[in-house]
């Protein structure tokens, strides 16, 4: 049989991954509507540990409404930045410029000042350390099934992502604003003529990703108990290195990919200190650059 | 006198005696470290600018390279007696070296991949940096307790360290201005502006790229020695990502692809936090702002030759697939 | 007369569609040799198979003797290949001058080192060469202005000075004539006439027929990616399945 331990690595590798999945969710649609990298997408998953938190410390509410509003302010984040770091770039909305290079490459630059001004700002607010948090609403109970123990937090977790996933499958395919996302990323410029409001389903794109962002935030701080300024920076690039992996839009290839990042690294520390485990996504992110530009999943052509 | 020619000695008379002068008058260490600190990072910003401003490619982790050449600098002096003499020209040739291995495999990335490939290698060396305990010792860092010594002359004064960073800097800072001014420097410019076209002139687009991208290495060692050798102490920290974005922020804000620009870029974002810092540490939501302002009321930087906008629809975007029509999202 | 170019069953397939099929002709020294072709014809996907920036799927270019196919774009400029671009692309930001001494130096040759050392007879040469190419068409006055800032017709001459800068011995203009007006097209028709008759082998890819006509020695026509033509003009003129790409096609 199995070892118990590569079970339990295997447990936290799946929350690991489920993790990165909610972020490079985010990535995957602001990427599939607008085509830019959202570098604040970080930040935003900060915002939404530090949101639960107050709310934590403010008037200690159960651990669903925590999320809930973890979950809004992620959204009302998403909204802020696209309104500050992405409409300003934006003077026309046909496909070209909607889509065009110097979007990507101004947004880029704007998204990345926005997340040094929001982390520098929660640094002087709120100190560079660990907050303390509520012992309460950790969620890393011990639950032993069998022979491995695994935390409360890992089931939360897993239900959460699920229900998300389940969410915005039904999102995307049911509703009308699901559907005008679908629509601009396919084409943009056909969706307008469609009488589709680019404009309108660009700020949900953002509020729907960073919201999955944020909650992605408030989970891990309370799995771990370390909520921090500077918390969204490592989970940002993994979530960035799964979208790459997955091939850039595709949300299943970004979800794949992030469970595969998130189990590579939970069995990496197995055999090797867990400080280099950092090692394993970067060492993925070059390996899918160079050898599989098109992503793991070869969805797209590039010219690479 | 042509008036290029009385600008350069008049920023020569600045540096070599206007600012020593006023140094030697408020007399504090503060004022000097200041001072070194503007220098090594005008160096820092000056050779980015080799690479992000003049040859076009989006660099994410110089700071790491810059790290490469303190820790060479340090661990040489520290453990092996290597003093400055040859501590600063093998703190170059290391990070030169390091970013050659580097640019082999990245350096046919098209843009934002090779933008995203910099940041994933500055943070793997930032890591090397922080968890090599037994070479780098970690996040302790390094002591480096050796003065700097000149083919045997020990410099102690605060005057003299002064003027040996100023030299270093200022001659580094006149190669690169000379390769960014030359038809070298051309070269490299047109790789920015379309390097498809570059190669239809025969010119070998990932050979530039790789010389650029080491030059620059080499120059980001060169300061990463001095700073080794002038704080006396290095950490993983100080080279960490926010420092790769704080030089990024000096070349976009200076303007891309003009030297004067950069430097004056670079000395605005080492004054301006030290002049605010009565207000709290607030420097990098200073670099933050100034980034976002640079970005969306200065398109073209305070200097740039290429509008930073245009920069991006050139050079970052054409590795985005141009074809759009095929791509769709959600579950297929 | 020597064949400087030729082009032997070369076919290039993108998914299902055969955008260049089974294309084959010989292009002689000193010739100037036009290529033309309806929309959608396959006509830039042919250039940019001879000039290396998209491999063939099949088939292979030679270039005075020596097989070209599947050598990098900057050696096979090396070898005395240049070429302009559909859609205008000088570098916007980088003045007239610069523009064009590119061109030469990557003829010339660069390196870090000449930069800074011991480069000066090399940019010398270089200079030079980019002041008689800027003489040649006539921007000398506009030497410092940036390239973004000249109008269309002057940016179209810089192109053809930076790729003549490389002094090539085959010169590949696609579409020189897009955008232009009647009476500047009559005098890009000249100013391609004289650079022919200094010696230089010409290629012209064209969508309009009336610049090849008038000037150009032969004519290969290509209509769906195939060769329906191969003539001197007059003939073409005259051959029906020309005239039925022409007239029935979507232009």
């Amino acid at each position: 049989m199995f070892d118990p331990y590569i079970l339990q690595q295997l447990a936290i590798g799946v929350s690991l991954g489920m993790i990165y999945a909610l972020m490079a969710i985010g990535f995957t649609l602001i990427f599939g509507v607008l085509n830019v990298v959202n570098f604040a997408h970080g930040e935003v998953y900060t915002i939404g540990a530090f949101a639960g938190l107050m709310a934590i410390t403010a008037f200690a509410p159960p651990l669903l409404v925590v999320l809930f509003i973890a979950l809004a302010a992620g959204a009302f984040a998403g909204f802020g930045l696209e309104r500050l770091a992405f409409r300003p770039f934006r003077r026309f909305s046909d496909e070209a410029s909607l889509k065009s290079r110097a979007m990507r490459e101004a947004t880029l630059m704007s998204s990345l000042a926005m997340s040094i001004i929001a982390r520098e700002a929660m640094e002087l607010i709120f100190g560079s350390q660990f907050q303390s948090i509520d012992l309460a609403y950790l969620i890393n109970k011990p639950i032993e099934i069998g022979p491995i123990t695994i935390v409360n937090g890992d089931l939360i977790i897993l239900a959460i992502t699920l229900i998300m996933l389940g969410g915005l499958q039904w999102l995307l395919k049911k509703s009308p604003i699901g559907m005008s996302i679908r629509a601009v990323s396919n084409n943009a410029l056909g969706a307008k003529y469609c009488g589709i409001n680019t404009d309108r389903t660009i700020i949900f794109t953002f509020i729907i990703g960073s919201g999955m962002g944020a909650l992605a935030g408030i989970l891990v701080g309370l799995y771990y108990g370390a909520i921090f300024p500077a918390m969204g920076f490592t989970p940002g690039i993994k979530a960035f290195v799964a979208m790459v992996m997955g091939g850039l839009s595709s949300i299943p290839g970004a979800v794949v990919s992030a469970m595969i990042l998130g189990l590579a690294e939970s069995i990496s520390t197995s055999f090797m200190p867990s400080v280099w485990s950092d090692m394993v996504a970067y060492a993925f992110l070059l390996a899918t650059l160079i050898f599989f530009p098109q992503g793991l999943f070869g969805a797209r052509r590039e010219r690479v | 006198m042509s008036k290029p020619l009385f600008i350069k000695l008049l920023l020569l008379v600045i540096v070599f005696a206007v600012v020593p002068f006023a140094l030697e008058g408020l007399g504090k260490g503060y004022y000097y470290q200041i001072a070194t600190l503007a220098f090594v990072f005008m160096l820092l910003a000056a050779s980015l600018h080799l690479v992000t401003g003049v040859a076009g490619l989006l660099h994410l982790g110089h700071a790491s390279l810059y790290g490469v050449g303190a820790y060479v600098a340090a661990l040489l002096g520290s453990k092996y007696g290597i003093g400055f003499t040859y501590g600063l020209p093998l703190a170059g040739i290391g990070a030169a070296f390091v970013a050659f291995l580097v640019a082999l495999p990245t350096m046919r990335l098209m843009s934002i991949y090779f933008a995203v490939a910099t940041l994933g290698i500055g943070q793997m060396l930032f890591l090397v940096f922080q968890n090599w305990v037994d070479v780098t010792n970690g996040p302790n860092g390094v002591m480096l307790f050796d003065g700097i010594d000149l083919f045997g002359y020990a410099i102690n004064s605060e005057l003299g360290i002064y003027y040996v960073v100023a030299v270093v800097a200022a001659v580094s800072i006149l190669i690169l201005n000379r390769l960014s001014h030359s038809y070298y420097g051309n070269a490299l410019r047109s790789l920015r502006e379309d390097d498809q076209c570059t190669a239809a002139m025969g010119i070998n687009v990932t050979v530039m790229k790789i010389q650029a991208f080491v030059i620059s290495a080499f120059f980001a060692g060169i300061a990463g020695a001095l700073w080794a050798y002038t704080t006396g102490y290095i950490s993983p920290n100080d080279f960490n990502f926010s420092q790769s974005i704080l030089i990024l922020t000096m070349v976009v804000v200076g303007g891309l692809g003009s030297l004067p620009g950069v430097l004056i870029g670079a000395l605005l974002l080492i004054l301006l936090p030290e002049v605010l810092r009565y207000f709290g540490d607030i420097r990098n939501i200073i670099v933050g702002l100034l980034m976002f302002g640079a970005i969306l009321f200065l398109p073209k930087g305070l200097f740039g030759e290429v509008n930073a906008l245009n920069f991006a629809r050139r050079i970052l975007g054409s590795a985005w697939s141009e074809d759009n029509s095929e791509k769709g999202i959600g579950w297929k | 007369m020597t064949t400087i170019l030729e082009l032997d069953s070369l076919t290039r397939v993108f998914g299902g569609l055969r955008a260049v099929d089974d294309v084959s002709t010989k292009v002689s020294e000193g010739e100037l040799f036009g290529l033309i072709g309806p929309n959608g014809a396959g006509k830039t996907t042919l250039f940019n198979l001879i000039s290396g920036f998209t491999p063939p799927s099949s088939g292979d270019v030679r270039f005075k003797g020596e097989s070209i196919t599947g050598l990098p774009v900057h050696k096979i400029a090396h070898r005395g290949m240049s070429r302009t671009f559909q859609n205008l692309r000088v570098f916007p930001n980088m003045t007239v001058f610069d523009n064009i001494s590119v061109g030469a130096l990557g003829m010339i040759g660069v390196s870090p080192f000449s930069a800074l050392w011991g480069g000066r007879a090399k940019a010398r040469e270089i200079s030079e060469r980019s002041w008689e190419m800027l003489e040649k068409v006539g921007l000398k006055e506009h030497a410092d202005d940036l390239a973004a800032n000249l109008s269309y017709g002057k940016r179209k001459y810089l192109e053809i000075a930076r790729a003549l800068a490389m002094k090539p011995d085959l010169l590949i203009l696609d579409e020189p004539a897009a955008g232009m007006n009647d009476s500047e097209t009559a005098e890009l028709a000249q100013f391609i006439t004289d650079l022919n008759k200094t010696g230089l082998t010409i290629m012209l890819v064209e969508h309009d027929m009336g610049l090849v006509m008038g000037i150009c020695q032969r004519l290969v026509v290509l209509a769906s990616g195939r060769k329906i033509a191969d003539d001197v003009p007059a003939k073409v003129r005259q051959d029906p399945a020309v005239l039925e790409a022409y007239l029935g096609g979507d232009d």
